[in-house]
């Protein structure tokens, strides 16, 4: 179908139908003028749209809620001197839940691990052992403390809805390395959506095409639509099969009565890649496939641990299988049963922090011993931080100061740490790093130049990093 | 650059060099060479500092003003590039040259003449399409209809062939398709082909229009442009249960073809410019269709304040002027000449009005009689003898008084209730006296509840007495305990026990009336359901008085049972009765028998004897029972999501708030006020007033109705133009200008500019902004009639305009959404073509973790009723949207969609090849087929409703082939999703 466009003006072409008839991406959209201008043949050139690409496929891990840095990654010694003392703000900050308390030093133990020696606190015993794979933002830092908009700006770079988020942007950009598979794939928590429910993976102006799909791992049909429902008896595999059949013939017949419209014809073809994705997307999310000793490293079968082992194994099973993006949620919006600690810390966190973190180094290691570290990024983020000092008893309140994120894989200087905050974790003091300079980051390693990746609404040339953004070189090999 | 000898250069020139041209040609390269990259819009804007342009740096960025002219040494710029210590230390990583220092001190110590501007505030910046005044265009030939006219001019200039009318199944289709969201039915489409009648196009085409089904479609497009929803959006993703109302207007209103200055004055100012037309309130729902409210109500009220009204702003300036306002929140516009002063004269417009469920009457008619009765019942409050003594009431006033001697004849009998169970709330020491009265003493509570429950012996009660009695025991002889002797009964409540039964029934009051009301604390105020207002009387203390309480329907106590009462005194502190009886009757009519004795003495006194103040007495009291009676009978209020003056962050308030002082901030952050702005609209728009002096006292309502006056003027540009260009864009799948909600310099610019100016004449003189005459304009022109084939025009067309850009044919379209989702439903013979109400929720609600609910479309049963509705009957929930309707680009309506997206994917055909809903509808065409012919049609008739065709021979024998094999229903499956389908020609 890409030859129907060759007299097009190609630019005006995208900006027209919103982003291209089959949701085709912006890099196969090029990929012929950018061929001729790259060395040809160059293995190391993929799919990069701006530069040759570190990194292929990215799965991130969401913490819904605002994971703590104080009680996770970021050790602050000097809450254990200001313990009690009342020193923070004295009226409420818009978006806290309630007057700030006493500061309030981590009720778990701190240890140096692995050659660089980060800390780590108690709650992470199993992804402390892969502190040196791993790559820190330690002064991570959000323009909301509010959960709704903190969630929509890391995933979109935008405090409001509307806007498309990361994922979405990349299929924009990229567009698939599979016809098996979705492009870009959203595991939500198995007790509920995050915060905006599906704004977050939403493609707002980008083509509905590049929106997350978003899969029920528990369920017995993970992709939706993929197999009629089975009440409907006669949708057997035959008449599906053979109906596909049918379709193709009275498509091309109707097609060949109509001078060249490329969207019949990508019609036709859609429906042959629906066909294939039927063929191989089960397989890909059959995890029964994989070895007892598989199930048992990723934490399945134990209560804690099985939900969100089990989507890191499917995020695992599907970047190998080239997904180009999958998104990994822990927790629901929500009171309960999420990051939001807002009642205490040491009853809150543990139980959720357990429900990860064998998970995550069992992913850690399976990438890695795999060799998918080679073009896989994996990532760790959260909304944004809470308060050094205690709400309630020992609680803690939303804090947009200061929080961090982890990226591990390709094209990760691994072992380093950029940024810090203050004494009390409070807010960022160093090397502070925006959303925009995140997702500048992650772009960068794709091939991408956020400040060229654009698209036309209303008047703006829209970004994923708005007018900001700076590549943390830092972090990178 | 010459590097070496600058400073001499610097040093030599004289003042008057110091022109633009040396601006342009050393500073601004240096600025653009160093500062740039993080300091102007094209990179990024650090520390909010953009250097590339004269307000980037009078504005400044988080530290302030970054230049003052004149004063090198007091910029701070000047320091920073001094790096005059550690913490002024720019550009970072390499300091400026002393040459190139020098030369910004110099700059800056002459006034720092800075020639750029901002491309909206260049002089040419009216000089572009969209800003142009509407002016008369000619038609370029006379003979033709005008549109062919302009369309085929262009098309001789290029030397480009116009394409054959398409045959009749296809315009049939395509307009059916385009005014009614829905495929015609074979019959539709054979009555047509077969039509001899000269004018059949033209009588079909006002067919169609005279339809509801019209109203139904395109206000779908409205909706789409507003972002529209059924629910708020966001965390706080609740449903709006009101909001559908809005729904309902817009199809009323396209359906009435309310003209077009109209339709936009009602959607901003209803209330101010038809406040006799109440049915059409609703129509604020266009102000309160974004997703913010409940963010700002309970998120981050101060940030969202403004977000919400920046939203407000977007979409209206967008929707009706296909402006992109929004783009000069932080700075003046980079392309348009917008003002930040003018955006934020846009958000004073709406800083007067919250949204909320807002009561009106639906009819009126009915709001005619309520505005009467209430300004009646004001005028029996404020005794206003002009208005209570006019003679239409005199005939009420003359039976109310009949009445009242029929009364007088025959007392009524009061039966004490003794009370069997008597608690205070409060911790005061209740006790029961020898006349049944109960005695409060001990402790004196701010606030106090008193709970009496009582046997009554009666066989009915039609009203309850309670008598506050005088008592030497009490401050001032009572019968209250505040200090002065009053008390305050805030609110009184009565619920019925009968014998036996488990639950109470709570007794409805019909009307208080006292022996003496306390100026503004009467006796209604005990049962309006506000605890802050309440019954008193003084000065009158020292002195029992009583309060009688008549019951809307009166108990029948024959069976026997408890009557439990609870008195309230919650506000002012401590005003609490001290002694108090409660009796109850039998007797009719009560309330109208007690009258403070003021009345009683007017009434005592022989007709011709009474005073002015006597009539004046008597006429308040018997049309205030009127009036009340009258009021109470009237259909109640229905509810619209809207907004109000009342309404604040989802609160709604007793009075008006004033309108919110809103400020030009500072890059359009909410901490950095600069200054006052008032309201406004663009200031550049030529013949326009751009600022509303005159409304800053004023009704807030007037500042809406001054911007919607200011758009629908006849010489605002930009309105005229963005509303026939939409319907343009909805009528050829393509606008004139193809970015329909920005005329601006980043949006498309128009491929027939002189057709969209006489059009955009035409609408507003001869068209009258009738949007009915509009269509019928743009359907019975050739253009729109052509073939959308290629095959029938030279191969030139193809090569010079492959784009279609200058319609040489007609754009073939595929079934949005909607269409889909409605045509299958009508060829399964199971649309109802019922109008307006409630949405239809298509999904399985549950609850969520917190205020947003789960919802789940898999288990939705699409055998059930409300299924069958058409699809703007829909509950659109903004951040859970139908994955079936997301799939064929349904929008995303956190966002305003001028235009919806086009994408296919393995994905979107998974969705059309195996989703419930398409799968259900096999089933159901099957039924139908199945019930219309005999066996050996079915295939060629589920074909022919599918494609309003006969299939061909072949087409026919491989259907059937496949239908042996896999049944009919299969069959239908696979139509469903045919091209031939999904496509119209």
């Amino acid at each position: 179908m890409i030859e129907t466009l060759n007299s097009l003006d190609r630019r005006n072409f995208l900006s027209n139908t919103g982003g291209g008839l089959c949701g085709i991406a912006l890099a196969q959209m090029f990929a012929r003028e950018l061929s001729a201008k790259v060395e040809t043949g160059s293995p190391a050139f993929q799919d990069g749209l701006h530069h040759i690409p570190k990194v292929r496929r990215v799965i991130q891990l969401f913490m819904t809620g605002g994971a703590s840095p104080m009680d996770t990654f970021d050790y602050k010694p000097e809450l254990e001197r200001l313990h009690g003392q009342k020193l923070g703000p004295t009226e409420k900050p818009e978006g806290f839940t309630a007057m700030p308390g006493a500061m309030m030093k981590s009720p778990f133990k701190f240890k140096q691990h692995g050659e660089s020696g980060r800390w780590v606190s108690s709650v992470f015993p199993h992804q402390a052992k892969w502190v040196d794979e791993m790559a820190f933002l330690m002064a991570m830092t959000s323009k909301t403390n509010v959960h709704g908009p903190g969630t929509y700006m890391m995933n979109s770079g935008f405090l409001l809805p509307g806007f498309p988020c990361m994922g979405a942007w990349i299929s924009y950009a990229l567009g698939n390395l599979t016809d098996n598979l979705p492009t870009f794939i959203v595991l939500p928590d198995a007790k509920g959506l995050p915060y905006n429910q599906r704004g977050p993976f939403s493609s707002g102006f980008l083509p509905a095409v590049h929106q997350g799909t978003v899969i029920n791992a528990a369920s017995r049909t993970p992709v939706p639509d993929l197999f009629a429902n089975e009440r409907y008896e006669f949708a057997t595999k035959a008449a599906n099969r053979d109906g596909l059949a049918l379709l193709n013939q009275i498509n091309r017949s109707h097609a060949e009565q109509r001078t060249e419209d490329s969207r019949l014809d990508a019609q036709i073809r859609s429906y042959e890649l629906a066909a294939k994705m039927q063929l191989s997307a089960p397989e890909a999310f059959d995890i029964s496939k994989e070895s007892q000793s598989t199930h048992q490293a990723y934490g399945l079968g134990q209560s804690e641990t099985d939900d969100f082992g089990r989507r890191c194994l499917l995020a695992r099973r599907l970047v190998e299988r080239d997904t180009r993006f999958v998104q990994v949620w822990s927790g629901p919006q929500g009171a309960t049963g999420n990051w939001d600690n807002h009642g205490s810390i040491p009853n809150e966190l543990p139980p959720i922090a357990r429900s990860v973190d064998q998970p995550i180094a069992a992913l850690i290691g399976d990438l890695k011993s795999r060799g998918l570290f080679d073009d896989t990024l994996l990532i760790w983020t959260t909304e944004f931080g809470r308060t050094p000092f205690a709400q309630g008893g020992e609680g803690r309140d939303h804090n947009g100061g200061s929080f961090v994120t982890w990226l591990a894989g390709a094209g990760v200087n691994a072992g380093v740490a950029h940024g810090q905050s203050d004494d009390w974790g409070y807010k960022a003091a160093e090397g502070k790093t925006y959303c925009y300079d995140f997702h500048a980051t992650i772009l960068h390693l794709l091939g991408i130049n956020h400040k060229r990746l654009t698209f036309r609404q209303n008047g703006i040339d829209r970004r994923l990093t708005d007018v900001h953004g700076h590549v943390v070189h830092e972090i990178l090999k | 650059m010459i590097r070496m000898p600058l400073i001499l250069f610097v040093l030599w020139i004289p003042n008057t060099i110091w022109a633009d041209d040396l601006f342009d040609s050393k500073i601004e390269p240096l600025l653009r060479d160093r500062c740039f990259e993080c300091h102007s819009h094209e990179e990024s804007i650090e520390a909010g500092l953009a250097l590339d342009s004269r307000s980037g740096w009078v504005t400044g960025g988080d530290s302030g003003t970054a230049i003052l002219p004149g004063k090198p040494d007091e910029s701070l710029l000047i320091k920073k590039v001094r790096w005059s210590d550690a913490e002024h230390q720019m550009p970072p990583e390499k300091k400026l040259t002393a040459a190139e220092i020098a030369l910004l001190e110099e700059w800056v110590k002459r006034g720092a003449p800075d020639p750029r501007k901002l491309a909206a505030a260049k002089s040419d910046a009216l000089e572009w399409w969209s800003l142009k005044p509407l002016n008369p265009t000619a038609i370029p030939n006379s003979d033709v209809h005008p549109i062919d006219a302009f369309i085929q001019e262009k098309l001789k200039a290029n030397e480009l062939t116009p394409s054959v009318e398409a045959d009749r199944r296809t315009l049939i289709r395509r307009l059916s398709l385009d005014l009614h969201g829905f495929l015609p039915t074979p019959e539709e489409v054979s009555a047509f082909e077969t039509d001899s009648d000269p004018q059949a196009w033209e009588k079909l085409v006002d067919r169609m229009l005279d339809s509801p089904r019209y109203g139904e479609r395109w206000a779908r497009h409205w909706l789409d442009v507003i972002h529209y929803a059924d629910s708020h959006g966001c965390e706080h993703d609740v449903k709006r249960p009101n909001a559908w109302r809005f729904r309902d207007y817009v199809i009323a209103r396209l359906n009435e073809d309310v003209p077009w200055d109209r339709f936009v004055r009602e959607q901003l100012a209803v209330d101010a410019f038809y406040p006799d037309e109440p049915r059409l309130m609703p129509a604020l729902g266009f102000i309160a269709a974004g997703p913010l409210e409940l963010s700002r109500a309970s998120t981050a009220p101060v940030t969202f304040d403004y977000l919400d009204r920046d939203d407000i702003v977007t979409q209206t300036m967008a929707a009706f002027a296909s402006t992109t306002a929004n783009c000069a929140r932080c700075h003046t516009h980079k392309f348009d000449p917008i003002t930040q002063e003018d955006y934020y004269s846009l958000q004073a417009v709406f800083a007067g009005v919250g949204k909320g469920d807002i009561e009106y009457d639906a009819n009126d008619d009915v709001h005619k009689r309520r505005i009467e009765m209430e300004s009646l019942l004001a005028a029996t409050v404020s005794h206003d003898a002009n208005i209570l003594l006019q003679s239409k009431y005199d005939e009420i006033v003359n039976q109310w008084i009949q009445l009242w001697e029929i009364g007088q004849a025959n007392p009524v009998q009061w039966q004490t209730l003794d009370a069997n169970v008597f608690l205070s709330s409060g911790g005061a020491t209740l006790t029961k006296q020898d006349d049944g009265s109960i005695f409060a003493s001990g402790k004196l509570p701010d606030q106090e509840e008193y709970a009496i429950t009582a046997e009554v012996k009666l066989k009915r009660v039609t009203a309850i007495k309670l008598d506050v009695l005088k008592d030497d025991r009490l401050p001032k002889g009572g019968p209250g305990r505040a200090e002065n002797g009053n008390l305050h009964l805030s609110e009184v409540e009565f619920h019925w026990f009968p014998d036996g039964a488990k639950t109470p029934i709570k007794l409805k009051i019909a009307q208080a009336s006292a022996d003496f009301d306390q100026d503004g604390w009467t006796s209604s105020h005990a049962i309006d359901g506000d605890l802050k207002s309440g019954w008193a009387i003084y000065p009158q203390v020292n002195k029992s008085h009583y309060i009688v309480f008549e019951l809307a329907v009166p108990i029948d106590a024959t069976q026997g049972g408890r009557l439990a009462i609870t008195l309230k005194h919650l506000y002012p502190p401590k005003h609490v009765i001290g002694r108090f009886r409660l009796s109850v009757t039998e007797a009719e009519a009560v309330a109208t028998r007690i009258l403070p004795e003021t009345v009683q003495e007017a009434l005592k006194n022989s007709s011709e004897l009474r005073t002015l103040a006597d009539h004046t007495l008597i006429a308040e009291v018997a049309l205030k029972k009127y009036a009340s009676n009258i009021l109470a009978e009237l259909p109640a209020p229905a509810v619209a999501y809207g907004v109000s003056p009342y309404w604040s962050h989802a609160k709604k308030h007793p009075e008006p708030l004033a309108p919110k002082v809103v400020h030009l901030l500072r890059r359009g952050e909410f901490n950095k006020p600069v200054r006052e702005v008032i309201p406004g609209a663009l200031s550049a728009i030529s013949g326009l007033s751009g600022r509303f002096e005159e409304l800053n006292s004023l009704p807030e309502s007037l500042r809406r109705a001054a911007l919607a006056d200011w758009l629908v003027h006849p010489e605002n540009p930009l309105t005229w133009r963005s509303v026939v260009n939409r319907v343009w864009h909805y009528h050829f799948g393509r606008g004139i200008c193809d970015t329909p909600n920005d005329f601006g310099r980043m949006g498309g610019e128009p491929s027939h500019p002189e057709l969209l100016n006489w059009l955009a004449v035409w609408f507003r003189d001869q068209g009258h902004g009738s949007l009915k005459e509009l269509h019928r304009l743009i359907l019975t022109s050739n253009t729109w009639k052509q073939a959308s084939d290629w095959g029938s025009v030279p191969v030139r067309n193809l090569e010079v305009d492959r784009e279609n850009r200058l319609l040489w044919r007609m754009n073939r379209s595929r079934l949005d959404a909607d269409s889909f989702r409605d045509s299958t439903l009508r060829i399964s013979c199971r649309l109802d073509f019922t109008i307006g109400g409630e949405g239809i929720e298509q999904f399985v609600k549950t609850a969520g973790p917190q205020a947003t609910p789960a919802l789940d479309y898999e288990q939705y049963d699409w055998n059930s009723k409300p299924t069958n509705r058409r699809s703007i009957y829909r509950v659109v929930w903004r951040g859970i949207p139908d994955p079936f309707m997301d799939a064929l680009d349904f929008p995303d309506l956190a966002l305003l969609t001028p235009k919806r997206s086009f994408s296919v994917s393995a994905l979107q055909s998974l969705t059309l090849y195996n989703n419930n809903f398409v799968l259900s509808a096999s089933e159901w065409i099957a039924d139908r087929v199945k019930q219309e012919v005999p066996t050996e049609q079915w295939v060629q008739r589920a074909a022919q409703l599918c494609w309003q065709r006969t299939p061909t021979k072949t087409e026919l024998k491989s259907f059937e082939a496949y239908a042996e094999s896999y049944g009919l229903t299969a069959l239908c499956r696979v139509l469903l999703n045919s091209n031939e389908y999904l496509f119209v020609d």
